[in-house]
């Protein structure tokens, strides 16, 4: 790895520690990580800014996310063009929008995107379904999922509309006590 | 049509076949929504505050922009005062944000940028320091394996561990600085050293307290009166203030620690919540990186969904028992009870047995016996401690409660046991009190019962834990391997465990003072002991314990353990009278004789408010007004649920108010659009405007679902034409 003063000017290192929760020390050692995914596609000097996106299934491959069972969720969410390929600014994003320092709502407003499968801004019956099954493995049965589901449904709808929006969601997850301590992501 | 009432979570939510079909035209109309959805203020502002990332290239989001060009520039302004990385929106937009915060520096002055700078700073410094403090925290990576192998229940019991080191090295502390230190200094008596060694001393004097261990500060013979004398700074006033000060710190912390926990667990309205949407949405945990430990994840989370099941099936069972059924159960429940009640006396007969054959005197005997006699009753004590929770564990099973409940009766009854246990025994020494220095016996009852526990610990790890693992590893098929099963770690029982050891240490304090160093060091030990024990010996049970609502058990069970050192404590320094040849209160008639020596050499006011503060004219007003403003707060408390509950009800009205007039609003469109379109269109229009086909993130996806929706206050028909396209 070069030194610091050939993967990034000094002011995109500015830039990047005014809009992550990152020190230098950190996104070095994030950019570390990117190349090594794919170290003939990214490349070490990062001063004018190349143009280069990941595949998917290279990122969820990375130790942190192999066992998540929503690393394909989270990768699309963060991606920008919605298909999982992601750029280092993504990348880098990622982890600090789901990093320990990260307040609660930017997590809450992320996680209503993780968790909300067909993108139409709400968390409806079959958005909680796929997440529970993700969750389980498949292994519970339907009628069993249908239970679940119905009762974290009727928990959380406060407006009646059997969606979970994300007024709803926020609400219910405000008073979550083990929110902000699993949903977050070590680098 | 027909009205199907669903009664959930309170309120009222209305179905009806007009949701999905409608009466005045032949299509259906669950694309009502998307048409004029996105031009409701509540879309906007979700718009607005959430910036998708998809927004350079589509529609959706510049059309606002373009329409409500003013609102755009009220978000901006909005966005402007949070920390640009917590916005949450794609890189090239916070670089942008932050590209034009940096032009408004510019224009702000070098004092504004210079203080924004400082905040930026001194919050990294705060970050920094956080992290540092909390790398200090011991053990913390010793948790942090232990929560992934074994689950968040068993890490509670370490934490729990943990927090009693500290508190008992905050009591060492505060019982240093006031009782040993100025013993240590100012101690009269120039040739009585802190450890004197005599003729007759032995090794065994350590497990009983006598000999050497008598005469050292340990006990509280060793304090006297020495040459800090005045009148209101003397020996045994600090000796009693210390006392004191320990026990209120100790009732403060346990207070708070128990409070804190309750807000988080009951103020949700369910005992026993099984949150299901907690489960759900917060139930995978991110960091896992280990495929086992995510498998054991996985496992945890499927039978925490199992149990909730399992009890909605138990509650189902329940609901169809007949009246036969019940009642042979309730004679069932009866007997056992009546059962657990023959053993509980049968318990402290034991006990008061033990007591009496350990206080009788014995002579010629060899000292080993002697030693085992006078170990009786911690003996007896913690032998039936071992083994009567696991008998009321078996005793629960019969009784067909929910396995919750059937926990809970299990921890309820051998709490009492324990607590009872001890309080049985420390009236049984109080019978005999009157022999010279008596405080000095009991002080050593106690510590006899701390030692006692840590040997039983001790004793119960290497000869029980390990054998039983190295029997099932070596043989796995024997009978006695079948028998005894997996060791898993039953965490309400250690957990009764730490608790009456700590309950021992507050009551023995006063006539013991050294008891917080003692257990300071035995529980540090306890933690490593356990910790190999846990690591080394025992599986992950296939039954999670649920972590959160637990910890304010034990904090609560701490609690018990407080009062009842303080009450027995309290009724001690009433009851009986200071020995006279021993301690620091030589020659009072109470205890309190110092605090009423240094009172009466006050200043005449002084004193004069001291005797006021203390007395019933004081008290009793303070009570009553105590019972006046928790009446008022649970009046309050009442008065907002009911607000809550009315809030409720009217937010599922105005959203069924909304879907309602949005459907009409759509079918009065379309009705239009048919009038000026040709027949063969119709279907084209079925998928919506051309505007909603181009943003696949806007309100489309209910094709499937089924809004329900009636609006009770409106007419049904007829006012639709009315309703103007600008709505």
């Amino acid at each position: 790895m070069g030194n610091k003063q050939t993967i990034f000017t000094d002011e995109q290192f500015e830039a990047y520690q005014d809009c992550t929760f990152f020190t230098r020390k950190e996104i070095l050692q994030l950019h570390g990580r990117f190349h090594e995914l794919a170290p003939h596609l990214v490349p070490l000097d990062y001063t004018n800014q190349p143009d280069v996106s990941l595949p998917l299934a290279l990122i969820v491959s990375m130790p942190e996310l192999k066992e998540n069972p929503f690393r394909h969720r989270i990768v699309e969410v963060f991606s920008e063009d919605g298909q999982g390929n992601m750029s280092f600014n993504d990348f880098v994003d990622m982890f600090s929008a789901l990093c320990e320092t990260a307040p609660r709502e930017l997590k809450t407003i992320y996680a209503f995107k993780i968790y909300d499968f067909n993108v139409d801004n709400f968390l409806c019956k079959e958005d909680l379904e796929k997440t529970l099954n993700r969750l389980t493995k498949g292994e519970l049965t339907p009628e069993e999922v249908n239970l679940v589901c119905s009762k974290a449904m009727e928990e959380a709808d406060l407006d009646g509309d059997s969606k979970l929006s994300f007024s709803d969601f926020e609400n219910m997850i405000s008073k979550a006590p083990d929110f902000l301590s699993t949903f977050h992501l070590r680098i | 049509m027909e009205d199907k009432e669903c009664n959930s979570g309170g309120f009222m939510r209305l179905l009806s076949e007009e949701s999905c079909s409608s009466t005045v035209t032949g299509e259906s109309c669950v694309n009502y929504q998307t048409e004029i959805f996105n031009q409701l203020p509540s879309s906007l502002a979700r718009r607005r505050t959430h910036h998708h990332h998809q927004d350079r290239g589509t529609i959706e989001t510049s059309h606002p922009v373009e329409k409500h060009p003013e609102l755009a520039g009220e978000a901006r302004d909005r966005a402007s005062t949070q920390p640009i990385r917590s916005l949450p929106v794609c890189m090239q937009r916070k670089r942008e944000a932050r590209d034009l915060r940096h032009l408004q520096t510019r224009t702000v002055g070098r004092w504004e940028s210079w203080k924004r700078n400082q905040r930026i700073n001194r919050k990294r410094l705060g970050e920094q320091v956080g992290e540092a403090m909390s790398r200090l925290l011991p053990w913390s990576s010793t948790l942090h394996t232990i929560e992934g192998r074994f689950g968040v229940g068993v890490k509670a019991y370490f934490v729990f561990l943990r927090y009693l080191v500290y508190l008992n090295l905050l009591l060492c502390l505060v019982i240093g600085g006031t009782i040993l230190i100025p013993t240590v200094v100012y101690d009269s008596d120039a040739d009585r050293g802190l450890l004197r060694f005599e003729g007759n001393d032995s090794v065994l004097d350590f497990f009983v307290g006598s000999g050497f261990l008598e005469r050292s500060p340990v006990f509280y013979g060793f304090y006297a009166r020495s040459s800090l004398d005045l009148l209101c700074l003397n020996t045994p006033l600090l000796f009693l203030l210390g006392t004191l000060t320990v026990l209120i710190l100790s009732l403060v912390m346990v207070v708070r620690r128990t409070v804190v926990g309750y807000k988080h667990t009951w103020l949700l309205g369910n005992r026993y919540n099984i949150h299901m949407s907690y489960k759900v949405f917060c139930g995978w945990d991110f960091c896992i990186q280990d495929p086992e430990v995510a498998d054991l994840k996985l496992s945890f989370i499927r039978n925490e969904l199992k149990l909730y099941l399992e009890e909605e099936r138990f509650q189902q069972r329940e609901a169809r028992r007949t009246l036969g059924q019940w009642a042979r159960l309730y004679f069932l429940r009866g007997l056992l009870h009546f059962l657990v009640l023959v053993l509980l006396g049968g318990a402290f007969c034991l006990i008061y047995h033990a007591t009496k054959a350990s206080q009788a005197e014995r002579s010629g005997d060899y000292l080993i016996l002697t030693v085992l006699f006078q170990y009786l009753p911690p003996i007896v004590i913690t032998l039936v401690n071992f083994f009567l929770p696991h008998v009321f564990r078996h005793i629960s099973s019969f009784e067909d409660y929910s396995i919750t409940t059937q926990v809970n009766a299990t921890l309820v009854r051998s709490i009492f046991l324990k607590l009872a246990s001890l309080g049985m025994y420390l009236f049984f020494l109080f019978q005999n009190s009157q022999q010279d220095c008596w405080e000095n016996q009991f002080g050593k009852e106690m510590y006899k019962l701390a030692v006692f526990d840590f040997l039983a610990c001790f004793c119960n790890t290497f000869f029980i834990a390990y054998p039983r693992k190295w029997l099932v590893d070596r043989y796995p098929s024997s009978w006695l391997a079948r028998l005894s099963g997996k060791q898993h770690f039953l965490i309400p029982f250690n957990v009764l465990d730490l608790v009456y050891s700590q309950t021992v240490t507050w009551v023995g304090l006063f006539y013991c003072p050294m008891l917080p160093f003692i257990e300071t060091v035995k529980l540090m030990a306890i933690f490593y002991i356990k910790k190999l024990t846990v690591l080394q010996c025992c599986v992950p049970a296939q039954r999670m314990f649920r972590a959160s609502s637990s910890s304010v058990l034990f904090h609560f069970m701490l609690l018990l353990g407080l009062i009842m050192a303080v009450i027995t404590l309290g009724s001690n320094l009433h009851k009986f009278e200071p020995s006279s040849s021993c301690g620091p209160f030589v020659g009072s008639a109470t205890v309190f004789n110092v605090t009423a020596v240094c009172v009466d050499s006050l200043p005449g006011p002084a004193q004069s408010t001291l005797r006021y503060l203390s007395s019933e004219a004081f008290v009793l007003p303070v009570i009553l007004a105590q019972i006046v403003v928790l009446t008022s707060f649970e009046s309050r408390r009442r008065a907002n649920g009911k607000a809550i509950e009315r809030l409720k009800d009217m937010l599922v009205m105005s959203t069924s108010d909304k879907h309602f007039l949005l459907k009409q609003h759509t079918l009065s469109l379309r009705r239009q659009k048919k009038t000026f379109k040709a027949p063969t269109t119709v279907s084209g229009t079925r998928e919506g405007s051309p505007t909603t086909m181009k943003d696949p993130s806007a309100g489309i996806g209910e094709d499937s679902h089924i809004a329900q929706l009636k609006d009770p206050s409106a007419q049904p028909t007829g006012d639709d034409i009315k309703i103007d396209r600008g709505l």
